[in-house]
Protein backbone atom coordinates (compact mmCIF):
# COMPACT_ATOMS: atom_id res chain seq x y z
CA UNK A 1 0.00 0.00 0.00
CA UNK A 2 1.46 3.79 -0.20
CA UNK A 3 1.36 4.02 3.54
CA UNK A 4 -1.17 1.03 4.95
CA UNK A 5 0.08 -1.10 7.88
CA UNK A 6 3.62 -0.40 6.27
CA UNK A 7 5.54 -1.07 9.82
CA UNK A 8 4.76 -3.69 12.17
CA UNK A 9 3.76 -1.89 15.10
CA UNK A 10 1.58 0.19 13.74
CA UNK A 11 0.18 -2.23 11.33
CA UNK A 12 -1.85 -3.15 15.31
CA UNK A 13 -3.03 0.39 15.69
CA UNK A 14 -5.06 1.53 12.90
CA UNK A 15 -6.66 5.00 14.11
CA UNK A 16 -2.92 6.21 14.51
CA UNK A 17 -1.69 4.51 11.06
CA UNK A 18 -1.10 7.22 8.33
CA UNK A 19 -2.16 5.82 5.07
CA UNK A 20 -1.25 8.72 2.39
CA UNK A 21 -0.77 11.78 2.46
CA UNK A 22 -1.75 14.98 -0.28
CA UNK A 23 -0.30 18.36 -0.87
CA UNK A 24 -1.73 20.68 -3.77
CA UNK A 25 -2.56 23.98 -5.16
CA UNK A 26 -6.17 23.63 -4.70
CA UNK A 27 -7.64 23.20 -8.57
CA UNK A 28 -10.87 25.52 -7.88
CA UNK A 29 -9.38 27.75 -5.22
CA UNK A 30 -5.76 28.28 -6.77
CA UNK A 31 -5.05 30.64 -4.45
CA UNK A 32 -4.95 28.00 -1.58
CA UNK A 33 -3.35 24.35 -0.76
CA UNK A 34 -5.36 22.20 0.09
CA UNK A 35 -3.59 19.13 2.86
CA UNK A 36 -4.73 15.80 3.40
CA UNK A 37 -3.65 13.25 5.87
CA UNK A 38 -5.81 9.80 5.93
CA UNK A 39 -5.89 7.63 8.45
CA UNK A 40 -7.20 4.25 9.15
CA UNK A 41 -6.65 1.58 6.79
CA UNK A 42 -8.47 -0.74 4.61
CA UNK A 43 -11.87 0.12 6.08
CA UNK A 44 -14.89 -2.28 4.75
CA UNK A 45 -17.82 -0.07 4.26
CA UNK A 46 -20.23 -2.43 6.19
CA UNK A 47 -18.16 -2.80 9.53
CA UNK A 48 -21.02 -2.43 11.76
CA UNK A 49 -22.00 -1.98 14.58
CA UNK A 50 -18.79 -0.14 15.93
CA UNK A 51 -18.38 1.79 12.31
CA UNK A 52 -14.56 3.50 11.94
CA UNK A 53 -13.42 6.70 13.20
CA UNK A 54 -10.73 8.48 14.74
CA UNK A 55 -8.71 7.77 17.80
CA UNK A 56 -9.85 9.79 21.16
CA UNK A 57 -6.15 9.63 22.13
CA UNK A 58 -4.44 10.21 19.24
CA UNK A 59 -2.87 13.98 18.37
CA UNK A 60 -3.02 13.70 14.85
CA UNK A 61 -0.44 16.65 13.07
CA UNK A 62 0.11 17.98 9.58
CA UNK A 63 3.04 19.28 9.66
CA UNK A 64 4.78 22.63 7.21
CA UNK A 65 8.52 22.88 7.05
CA UNK A 66 9.30 26.68 5.21
CA UNK A 67 12.53 27.34 5.43
CA UNK A 68 14.31 24.29 4.25
CA UNK A 69 15.29 23.01 7.04
CA UNK A 70 13.59 19.31 7.79
CA UNK A 71 11.77 21.18 11.03
CA UNK A 72 8.34 22.08 11.35
CA UNK A 73 7.78 26.00 11.46
CA UNK A 74 3.70 25.25 11.02
CA UNK A 75 1.76 22.34 13.15
CA UNK A 76 -2.01 21.75 12.61
CA UNK A 77 -2.76 19.30 15.15
CA UNK A 78 -6.30 18.03 15.65
CA UNK A 79 -8.11 16.21 18.26
CA UNK A 80 -11.26 14.02 18.40
CA UNK A 81 -13.77 13.11 21.68
CA UNK A 82 -16.50 10.81 20.95
CA UNK A 83 -20.10 11.21 22.17
CA UNK A 84 -22.21 8.53 22.88
CA UNK A 85 -26.22 9.55 23.09
CA UNK A 86 -27.63 6.27 24.61
CA UNK A 87 -25.06 4.10 26.06
CA UNK A 88 -27.83 1.56 26.78
CA UNK A 89 -28.13 0.32 22.79
CA UNK A 90 -25.58 -1.57 20.79
CA UNK A 91 -26.94 0.54 17.87
CA UNK A 92 -24.62 3.31 16.44
CA UNK A 93 -27.84 4.89 15.05
CA UNK A 94 -31.18 4.00 16.33
CA UNK A 95 -33.22 5.53 12.94
CA UNK A 96 -32.14 7.54 9.99
CA UNK A 97 -29.12 10.04 10.65
CA UNK A 98 -30.06 13.10 8.46
CA UNK A 99 -28.02 16.12 10.05
CA UNK A 100 -24.81 15.87 12.06
CA UNK A 101 -27.16 16.96 15.32
CA UNK A 102 -29.56 14.04 14.64
CA UNK A 103 -30.65 12.56 17.71
CA UNK A 104 -31.03 9.05 15.86
CA UNK A 105 -27.35 9.33 15.50
CA UNK A 106 -25.84 7.43 18.36
CA UNK A 107 -21.71 7.82 18.27
CA UNK A 108 -20.47 10.68 17.48
CA UNK A 109 -17.15 12.31 16.85
CA UNK A 110 -16.30 15.75 17.14
CA UNK A 111 -12.79 17.50 17.13
CA UNK A 112 -10.67 20.37 17.65
CA UNK A 113 -7.99 22.31 15.54
CA UNK A 114 -4.61 24.23 16.51
CA UNK A 115 -1.84 25.88 14.67
CA UNK A 116 1.06 26.11 15.99
CA UNK A 117 3.84 28.71 14.68
CA UNK A 118 7.57 27.53 15.86
CA UNK A 119 10.19 30.56 15.82
CA UNK A 120 13.21 29.47 16.80
CA UNK A 121 12.58 28.53 20.46
CA UNK A 122 9.25 30.02 20.42
CA UNK A 123 5.59 28.64 19.97
CA UNK A 124 2.53 30.26 19.31
CA UNK A 125 -0.46 28.49 19.63
CA UNK A 126 -3.72 29.52 17.65
CA UNK A 127 -6.95 27.55 18.36
CA UNK A 128 -9.24 27.79 14.81
CA UNK A 129 -11.88 25.47 16.10
CA UNK A 130 -13.25 23.29 18.41
CA UNK A 131 -16.27 21.21 18.48
CA UNK A 132 -16.15 20.70 14.80
CA UNK A 133 -18.89 17.95 13.56
CA UNK A 134 -16.93 14.55 12.23
CA UNK A 135 -19.95 13.38 9.43
CA UNK A 136 -21.26 9.95 10.51
CA UNK A 137 -19.68 6.90 8.42
CA UNK A 138 -21.76 5.94 4.81
CA UNK A 139 -23.80 2.79 6.38
CA UNK A 140 -26.64 2.50 3.99
CA UNK A 141 -29.93 3.75 2.60
CA UNK A 142 -31.85 3.79 6.06
CA UNK A 143 -29.40 4.84 8.22
CA UNK A 144 -27.73 7.57 5.93
CA UNK A 145 -30.28 8.45 3.31
CA UNK A 146 -28.75 12.24 2.46
CA UNK A 147 -25.27 11.31 2.67
CA UNK A 148 -23.82 13.62 0.36
CA UNK A 149 -25.30 16.69 2.41
CA UNK A 150 -24.30 15.20 5.49
CA UNK A 151 -20.90 15.18 4.35
CA UNK A 152 -20.96 18.56 3.22
CA UNK A 153 -22.35 20.37 6.50
CA UNK A 154 -18.96 18.72 8.04
CA UNK A 155 -17.10 21.24 6.09
CA UNK A 156 -16.24 23.98 8.02
CA UNK A 157 -14.97 27.45 7.68
CA UNK A 158 -12.65 28.48 10.35
CA UNK A 159 -11.24 31.88 10.65
CA UNK A 160 -8.58 33.22 7.87
CA UNK A 161 -10.07 31.66 5.57
CA UNK A 162 -9.27 28.37 6.41
CA UNK A 163 -11.76 25.29 5.55
CA UNK A 164 -11.54 21.72 7.46
CA UNK A 165 -12.76 18.50 6.98
CA UNK A 166 -12.82 15.27 9.01
CA UNK A 167 -13.93 12.28 8.49
CA UNK A 168 -14.31 8.86 6.60
CA UNK A 169 -13.66 9.49 3.11
CA UNK A 170 -13.75 6.64 -0.17
CA UNK A 171 -9.91 5.47 -0.22
CA UNK A 172 -8.70 7.16 -3.51
CA UNK A 173 -4.84 5.48 -3.41
CA UNK A 174 -5.19 2.77 -5.89
CA UNK A 175 -2.95 0.12 -6.37
CA UNK A 176 -2.78 -3.77 -7.47
CA UNK A 177 -1.54 -5.14 -4.42
CA UNK A 178 -2.24 -8.91 -4.88
CA UNK A 179 0.60 -8.34 -7.70
CA UNK A 180 3.16 -6.19 -6.44
CA UNK A 181 3.48 -8.49 -3.70
CA UNK A 182 3.34 -11.62 -4.72
CA UNK A 183 6.89 -11.56 -5.47
CA UNK A 184 6.70 -7.99 -7.56
CA UNK A 185 4.45 -9.21 -10.80
CA UNK A 186 4.30 -6.53 -12.57
CA UNK A 187 3.01 -5.17 -15.80
CA UNK A 188 3.46 -5.34 -18.46
CA UNK A 189 6.32 -8.11 -18.47
CA UNK A 190 4.90 -10.19 -16.45
CA UNK A 191 4.94 -12.97 -18.37
CA UNK A 192 9.18 -12.66 -18.39
CA UNK A 193 9.54 -12.85 -14.23
CA UNK A 194 11.93 -15.32 -13.51
CA UNK A 195 8.92 -17.01 -10.94
CA UNK A 196 12.02 -18.67 -9.16
CA UNK A 197 11.67 -21.63 -11.12
CA UNK A 198 8.03 -22.27 -10.79
CA UNK A 199 6.00 -23.80 -13.59
CA UNK A 200 2.40 -22.99 -14.37
CA UNK A 201 1.99 -20.32 -12.38
CA UNK A 202 -0.12 -18.17 -14.69
CA UNK A 203 1.10 -14.79 -14.03
CA UNK A 204 1.50 -15.15 -17.98
CA UNK A 205 -2.07 -14.51 -18.57
CA UNK A 206 -2.60 -11.70 -15.80
CA UNK A 207 -6.03 -9.89 -16.80
CA UNK A 208 -6.78 -6.02 -16.32
CA UNK A 209 -5.49 -4.74 -12.69
CA UNK A 210 -7.28 -5.08 -9.74
CA UNK A 211 -7.81 -2.55 -7.77
CA UNK A 212 -7.38 -3.92 -3.86
CA UNK A 213 -8.90 -0.74 -2.58
CA UNK A 214 -11.62 0.35 -5.08
CA UNK A 215 -14.64 -0.89 -2.32
CA UNK A 216 -12.31 0.49 0.58
CA UNK A 217 -13.17 3.87 2.59
CA UNK A 218 -10.56 5.64 4.98
CA UNK A 219 -10.71 8.66 7.59
CA UNK A 220 -9.37 12.12 6.27
CA UNK A 221 -8.43 15.14 7.80
CA UNK A 222 -8.14 18.04 4.96
CA UNK A 223 -7.67 21.22 5.52
CA UNK A 224 -7.40 24.26 2.94
CA UNK A 225 -5.01 27.51 3.66
CA UNK A 226 -4.47 30.50 1.70
CA UNK A 227 -0.77 30.14 0.44
CA UNK A 228 0.59 32.91 2.21
CA UNK A 229 -0.36 31.10 5.60
CA UNK A 230 1.91 28.46 4.58
CA UNK A 231 4.92 30.72 3.49
CA UNK A 232 7.78 31.73 5.22
CA UNK A 233 7.50 35.32 4.60
CA UNK A 234 4.00 35.29 4.56
CA UNK A 235 3.54 36.11 1.04
CA UNK A 236 2.00 34.23 -1.35
CA UNK A 237 4.40 32.80 -3.73
CA UNK A 238 4.44 34.14 -7.09
CA UNK A 239 8.14 32.57 -8.50
CA UNK A 240 8.80 28.88 -9.81
CA UNK A 241 12.35 29.50 -9.05
CA UNK A 242 12.02 31.38 -5.18
CA UNK A 243 12.71 28.81 -2.07
CA UNK A 244 9.73 31.03 -0.67
CA UNK A 245 7.40 29.45 -2.69
CA UNK A 246 8.30 25.63 -1.51
CA UNK A 247 6.87 23.79 1.57
CA UNK A 248 7.74 20.35 2.89
CA UNK A 249 4.41 18.55 4.82
CA UNK A 250 4.25 15.23 6.75
CA UNK A 251 1.84 14.03 9.15
CA UNK A 252 2.37 12.35 11.95
CA UNK A 253 0.27 10.31 14.80
CA UNK A 254 1.70 10.81 18.38
CA UNK A 255 0.17 8.80 21.34
CA UNK A 256 1.04 9.18 25.65
CA UNK A 257 4.30 6.85 26.56
CA UNK A 258 2.17 4.90 29.23
CA UNK A 259 -1.54 3.36 28.59
CA UNK A 260 -2.30 0.60 31.76
CA UNK A 261 -5.45 -1.39 31.53
CA UNK A 262 -8.01 -1.34 34.29
CA UNK A 263 -10.21 -4.22 35.82
CA UNK A 264 -12.76 -3.08 34.58
CA UNK A 265 -12.36 -2.63 30.89
CA UNK A 266 -11.30 0.97 31.45
CA UNK A 267 -7.56 2.47 30.52
CA UNK A 268 -5.76 5.42 31.39
CA UNK A 269 -3.08 7.39 29.32
CA UNK A 270 0.34 9.20 31.41
CA UNK A 271 3.48 10.39 30.22
CA UNK A 272 4.47 12.86 27.16
CA UNK A 273 3.32 12.20 23.59
CA UNK A 274 5.53 10.50 21.31
CA UNK A 275 5.52 9.74 17.83
CA UNK A 276 4.19 6.47 16.42
CA UNK A 277 3.34 6.63 12.52
CA UNK A 278 4.51 9.49 10.24
CA UNK A 279 4.63 9.69 6.57
CA UNK A 280 5.72 11.97 3.70
CA UNK A 281 6.36 10.55 0.32
CA UNK A 282 4.55 7.68 -0.38
CA UNK A 283 5.99 4.38 -0.16
CA UNK A 284 8.74 5.16 1.69
CA UNK A 285 8.44 3.23 4.78
CA UNK A 286 6.49 0.62 2.95
CA UNK A 287 9.07 -0.16 0.20
CA UNK A 288 12.58 1.71 1.29
CA UNK A 289 12.83 1.24 4.76
CA UNK A 290 14.07 -2.53 6.02
CA UNK A 291 11.71 -4.57 8.34
CA UNK A 292 14.43 -4.09 11.08
CA UNK A 293 13.76 -0.26 10.84
CA UNK A 294 10.52 0.47 9.81
CA UNK A 295 8.83 0.96 13.58
CA UNK A 296 12.23 3.20 14.04
CA UNK A 297 11.54 4.88 11.20
CA UNK A 298 7.63 5.90 12.30
CA UNK A 299 9.58 7.17 15.81
CA UNK A 300 11.65 9.69 14.30
CA UNK A 301 11.70 13.23 12.82
CA UNK A 302 12.16 13.61 9.34
CA UNK A 303 15.10 15.97 10.25
CA UNK A 304 16.99 12.88 11.15
CA UNK A 305 16.39 11.43 7.70
CA UNK A 306 20.10 11.66 6.48
CA UNK A 307 20.85 8.03 8.64
CA UNK A 308 18.17 6.40 6.26
CA UNK A 309 20.05 7.72 3.37
CA UNK A 310 21.65 4.23 1.91
CA UNK A 311 17.86 2.99 1.49
CA UNK A 312 17.30 5.46 -1.05
CA UNK A 313 21.24 5.57 -2.56
CA UNK A 314 20.71 2.23 -3.11
CA UNK A 315 17.03 0.57 -2.78
CA UNK A 316 17.10 -2.98 -2.79
CA UNK A 317 14.21 -2.88 -5.42
CA UNK A 318 16.32 -1.08 -8.19
CA UNK A 319 18.58 -3.96 -7.13
CA UNK A 320 15.96 -6.81 -7.44
CA UNK A 321 14.23 -5.65 -10.58
CA UNK A 322 16.70 -6.80 -13.05
CA UNK A 323 17.13 -10.30 -11.04
CA UNK A 324 13.18 -10.92 -11.28
CA UNK A 325 13.04 -10.12 -15.16
CA UNK A 326 16.24 -11.42 -16.67
CA UNK A 327 17.34 -9.33 -19.55
CA UNK A 328 14.16 -6.63 -19.03
CA UNK A 329 16.51 -4.19 -17.61
CA UNK A 330 19.73 -4.69 -18.94
CA UNK A 331 21.27 -0.68 -18.03
CA UNK A 332 19.81 -1.04 -14.68
CA UNK A 333 21.83 -4.05 -14.01
CA UNK A 334 25.03 -2.93 -15.52
CA UNK A 335 24.39 0.33 -13.15
CA UNK A 336 23.77 -2.20 -10.04
CA UNK A 337 26.83 -4.14 -11.36
CA UNK A 338 28.94 -0.94 -11.07
CA UNK A 339 31.66 -0.19 -10.99
CA UNK A 340 31.21 2.61 -9.06
CA UNK A 341 28.67 1.84 -6.47
CA UNK A 342 25.54 2.44 -7.33
CA UNK A 343 24.25 5.91 -6.12
CA UNK A 344 21.24 6.63 -6.84
CA UNK A 345 20.73 10.90 -6.36
CA UNK A 346 17.44 11.29 -8.32
CA UNK A 347 16.04 9.18 -5.88
CA UNK A 348 17.65 11.26 -2.94
CA UNK A 349 16.45 14.54 -5.01
CA UNK A 350 12.94 13.30 -5.28
CA UNK A 351 12.34 11.50 -1.68
CA UNK A 352 14.96 13.29 0.60
CA UNK A 353 15.62 16.83 -1.09
CA UNK A 354 13.68 18.21 -3.50
CA UNK A 355 14.77 18.40 -6.97
CA UNK A 356 17.12 21.05 -7.31
CA UNK A 357 16.54 24.15 -10.56
CA UNK A 358 17.90 23.08 -13.67
CA UNK A 359 17.18 19.80 -13.92
CA UNK A 360 13.68 19.85 -15.24
CA UNK A 361 12.82 23.26 -17.47
CA UNK A 362 11.13 25.31 -15.34
CA UNK A 363 10.63 23.79 -11.84
CA UNK A 364 12.30 23.19 -8.85
CA UNK A 365 11.21 21.82 -5.22
CA UNK A 366 14.86 21.74 -3.92
CA UNK A 367 14.49 22.70 0.07
CA UNK A 368 18.46 22.48 0.60
CA UNK A 369 20.81 19.52 1.43
CA UNK A 370 19.12 18.89 4.64
CA UNK A 371 17.43 15.41 3.73
CA UNK A 372 13.95 14.45 4.96
CA UNK A 373 11.09 12.58 3.64
CA UNK A 374 8.75 15.64 3.62
CA UNK A 375 6.01 16.17 0.69
CA UNK A 376 7.24 18.98 -1.37
CA UNK A 377 5.48 21.50 -2.99
CA UNK A 378 6.36 24.25 -4.88
CA UNK A 379 3.25 26.01 -5.01
CA UNK A 380 3.85 28.97 -7.92
CA UNK A 381 2.91 25.77 -9.61
CA UNK A 382 -0.25 26.32 -10.85
CA UNK A 383 -2.68 23.71 -10.99
CA UNK A 384 -2.38 21.57 -14.72
CA UNK A 385 -5.06 22.44 -17.19
CA UNK A 386 -4.36 18.70 -18.77
CA UNK A 387 -3.71 17.40 -15.51
CA UNK A 388 -1.70 13.74 -15.78
CA UNK A 389 -1.37 10.97 -13.06
CA UNK A 390 2.22 10.14 -14.08
CA UNK A 391 2.64 13.63 -12.39
CA UNK A 392 6.40 15.08 -13.26
CA UNK A 393 7.25 12.03 -15.14
CA UNK A 394 4.41 12.84 -17.59
CA UNK A 395 5.50 16.52 -18.02
CA UNK A 396 3.03 17.24 -15.93
CA UNK A 397 4.66 19.26 -13.10
CA UNK A 398 1.77 20.29 -10.86
CA UNK A 399 1.61 16.29 -10.10
CA UNK A 400 4.10 14.04 -7.82
CA UNK A 401 6.37 14.78 -6.58
CA UNK A 402 5.65 18.34 -6.71
CA UNK A 403 3.09 17.60 -3.87
CA UNK A 404 0.64 14.80 -4.56
CA UNK A 405 -3.03 14.70 -5.63
CA UNK A 406 -5.50 12.43 -5.03
CA UNK A 407 -5.30 11.36 -8.54
CA UNK A 408 -2.06 10.75 -8.76
CA UNK A 409 -0.67 7.19 -9.75
CA UNK A 410 1.80 7.31 -7.01
CA UNK A 411 3.00 3.49 -7.49
CA UNK A 412 3.73 3.55 -11.65
CA UNK A 413 5.74 6.79 -10.81
CA UNK A 414 7.49 5.78 -8.04
CA UNK A 415 8.29 2.11 -9.29
CA UNK A 416 9.53 3.86 -12.97
CA UNK A 417 11.72 5.88 -10.68
CA UNK A 418 13.15 2.91 -8.64
CA UNK A 419 13.43 0.90 -12.21
CA UNK A 420 15.72 4.27 -13.43
CA UNK A 421 13.57 5.93 -15.67
CA UNK A 422 14.95 9.52 -14.40
CA UNK A 423 18.00 8.64 -13.64
CA UNK A 424 20.06 10.40 -16.36
CA UNK A 425 18.77 14.02 -14.90
CA UNK A 426 21.32 13.42 -12.32
CA UNK A 427 23.57 10.93 -14.09
CA UNK A 428 24.09 11.67 -17.81
CA UNK A 429 26.30 8.66 -18.60
CA UNK A 430 23.20 6.59 -17.82
CA UNK A 431 20.33 5.53 -20.46
CA UNK A 432 17.15 4.23 -18.86
CA UNK A 433 15.91 0.90 -19.87
CA UNK A 434 13.02 0.81 -22.09
CA UNK A 435 10.89 -0.83 -19.59
CA UNK A 436 11.47 1.56 -16.72
CA UNK A 437 8.43 4.00 -18.89
CA UNK A 438 6.96 0.92 -19.54
CA UNK A 439 5.59 -0.07 -16.03
CA UNK A 440 1.98 0.70 -15.38
CA UNK A 441 -0.27 -1.25 -12.98
CA UNK A 442 -3.08 -1.63 -15.23
CA UNK A 443 -5.63 0.39 -13.46
CA UNK A 444 -5.72 3.42 -15.69
CA UNK A 445 -6.51 4.04 -19.59
CA UNK A 446 -3.14 5.93 -19.82
CA UNK A 447 -1.85 9.04 -18.13
CA UNK A 448 -4.53 11.50 -18.79
CA UNK A 449 -7.06 9.16 -17.43
CA UNK A 450 -7.63 10.62 -13.57
CA UNK A 451 -10.60 9.09 -12.76
CA UNK A 452 -8.92 5.66 -11.83
CA UNK A 453 -10.71 2.32 -11.50
CA UNK A 454 -12.81 2.45 -8.27
CA UNK A 455 -11.89 6.11 -7.56
CA UNK A 456 -14.40 7.67 -9.88
CA UNK A 457 -15.86 9.21 -7.30
CA UNK A 458 -13.02 11.93 -6.70
CA UNK A 459 -14.90 15.16 -5.96
CA UNK A 460 -14.17 18.58 -8.10
CA UNK A 461 -13.68 20.51 -4.60
CA UNK A 462 -12.86 20.08 -1.08
CA UNK A 463 -12.48 17.70 0.75
CA UNK A 464 -11.60 16.13 -3.17
CA UNK A 465 -11.98 12.16 -2.38
CA UNK A 466 -15.08 10.83 -2.74
CA UNK A 467 -18.36 9.87 -0.85
CA UNK A 468 -17.50 6.69 1.49
CA UNK A 469 -18.95 3.92 -0.25
CA UNK A 470 -21.67 2.34 1.49
CA UNK A 471 -21.80 -0.40 3.63
CA UNK A 472 -25.27 -1.95 2.23
CA UNK A 473 -24.35 -0.63 -1.46
CA UNK A 474 -20.47 -2.34 -1.45
CA UNK A 475 -20.21 -5.32 1.09
CA UNK A 476 -17.26 -6.97 2.05
CA UNK A 477 -15.37 -8.64 -0.73
CA UNK B 1 2.53 -0.38 42.04
CA UNK B 2 -0.06 -2.28 43.78
CA UNK B 3 0.17 -0.82 47.47
CA UNK B 4 2.56 1.99 46.27
CA UNK B 5 -0.16 5.22 46.48
CA UNK B 6 1.22 8.10 44.43
CA UNK B 7 1.51 9.83 47.91
CA UNK B 8 3.39 7.11 49.39
CA UNK B 9 5.44 6.89 46.82
CA UNK B 10 6.88 9.98 46.93
CA UNK B 11 6.94 10.86 50.54
CA UNK B 12 8.90 7.78 51.22
CA UNK B 13 12.10 10.22 51.86
CA UNK B 14 14.47 12.03 49.06
CA UNK B 15 14.09 11.19 45.13
CA UNK B 16 17.06 12.59 43.37
CA UNK B 17 15.69 13.61 40.52
CA UNK B 18 18.55 13.16 37.88
CA UNK B 19 16.93 14.45 34.94
CA UNK B 20 13.25 16.76 35.12
CA UNK B 21 11.27 17.87 32.48
CA UNK B 22 11.97 15.52 29.67
CA UNK B 23 10.52 17.41 26.71
CA UNK B 24 7.97 15.51 24.24
CA UNK B 25 9.48 15.27 20.28
CA UNK B 26 5.94 16.78 19.26
CA UNK B 27 6.66 19.75 17.06
CA UNK B 28 5.14 22.38 18.98
CA UNK B 29 3.35 20.36 21.92
CA UNK B 30 4.60 22.80 24.56
CA UNK B 31 1.38 24.85 23.94
CA UNK B 32 -0.54 21.90 25.55
CA UNK B 33 2.25 20.76 28.09
CA UNK B 34 2.20 24.00 29.57
CA UNK B 35 4.94 24.93 32.22
CA UNK B 36 5.36 22.07 33.57
CA UNK B 37 7.58 20.89 30.62
CA UNK B 38 9.85 23.91 30.79
CA UNK B 39 11.28 22.64 33.62
CA UNK B 40 15.24 22.51 33.47
CA UNK B 41 17.24 19.83 35.10
CA UNK B 42 16.78 20.04 39.52
CA UNK B 43 19.75 17.77 40.73
CA UNK B 44 19.08 16.31 44.21
CA UNK B 45 15.66 17.97 44.10
CA UNK B 46 13.74 16.61 47.28
CA UNK B 47 9.91 16.21 47.11
CA UNK B 48 8.32 15.88 50.60
CA UNK B 49 4.59 16.03 48.91
CA UNK B 50 2.91 15.67 46.24
CA UNK B 51 1.83 18.81 45.21
CA UNK B 52 4.00 19.97 42.26
CA UNK B 53 2.35 17.29 40.16
CA UNK B 54 -1.44 16.56 39.40
CA UNK B 55 -3.50 14.92 41.75
CA UNK B 56 -6.08 14.32 38.52
CA UNK B 57 -4.23 12.61 36.44
CA UNK B 58 -2.27 9.12 36.84
CA UNK B 59 1.12 8.15 38.36
CA UNK B 60 2.91 5.67 36.38
CA UNK B 61 6.53 4.76 37.63
CA UNK B 62 8.60 2.63 35.37
CA UNK B 63 11.63 1.17 36.41
CA UNK B 64 13.89 0.80 33.62
CA UNK B 65 16.86 -0.77 34.86
CA UNK B 66 17.06 -2.17 38.60
CA UNK B 67 20.63 -1.92 38.47
CA UNK B 68 20.98 1.82 37.71
CA UNK B 69 18.04 2.56 39.77
CA UNK B 70 16.57 3.96 36.69
CA UNK B 71 12.74 4.98 36.88
CA UNK B 72 11.18 6.91 34.49
CA UNK B 73 7.96 8.46 36.24
CA UNK B 74 4.76 9.43 33.73
CA UNK B 75 2.31 12.34 35.43
CA UNK B 76 -0.16 14.34 32.55
CA UNK B 77 1.89 14.58 29.79
CA UNK B 78 5.44 14.58 31.53
CA UNK B 79 7.89 12.24 32.10
CA UNK B 80 11.14 12.84 34.66
CA UNK B 81 13.74 10.36 35.19
CA UNK B 82 14.83 9.59 38.46
CA UNK B 83 18.06 7.01 39.69
CA UNK B 84 17.49 5.91 43.18
CA UNK B 85 18.80 2.12 43.22
CA UNK B 86 17.46 1.47 46.90
CA UNK B 87 13.45 3.30 45.87
CA UNK B 88 14.29 0.96 42.47
CA UNK B 89 14.35 -2.40 45.01
CA UNK B 90 11.92 -0.82 47.23
CA UNK B 91 10.09 -1.21 44.09
CA UNK B 92 10.69 -4.23 43.23
CA UNK B 93 9.84 -5.85 46.20
CA UNK B 94 6.45 -4.40 46.79
CA UNK B 95 5.80 -5.97 43.26
CA UNK B 96 6.62 -9.82 44.24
Amino acid sequence: MSSHREAPEISKDPVADSTDLYAFVSPDEPDTVTLIANYVPLEGPDGGPNFYEFGEEVLYTINIDNDADGQAEIVYQFRFENHVTNPGTFLYNTGPVQSLTDPNWNRRQTFSVTRVDIDGGRTTSTVLGTELACPPCNIGPLSTPTYPALAAAAVHSLAGDVRVFAGQRAEGFYVDLGSIFDLGILRPFEQDHATFGLQGTGIGQMAAGVNATKALNVHSIAIQVPKEQLTANGRAPSQVSSANSVIGVWTAAYRQKVRVHDDDGGHVWAGPYVQVSRLGNPLVNEVLIPMGSKDYWNSQAPAGDSRFASFFSNPQLAQLLPVLYPGVFPKLAAYNAGPPAPNRADMVAILLTGIPAGLIPGFQNFTGTTQADLLRLNMAIAPASNPQNTGLLGNDVAGFPNGRRVFDDVVTIELRALAGAVLSLVDPAFTPDGAAGAIHQGLTSGPSDVAAMGTENYLNAFPYLGIPHSGFSVPAA
Amino acid sequence: MAGVSRRTFLGRGSLAVAAAGVLSAVPGLSGLIGAAETEGPAADATVADGTAASLTEPLVAHVRDISTGEISVFNGTREVILRDPQLANRLLRAAR
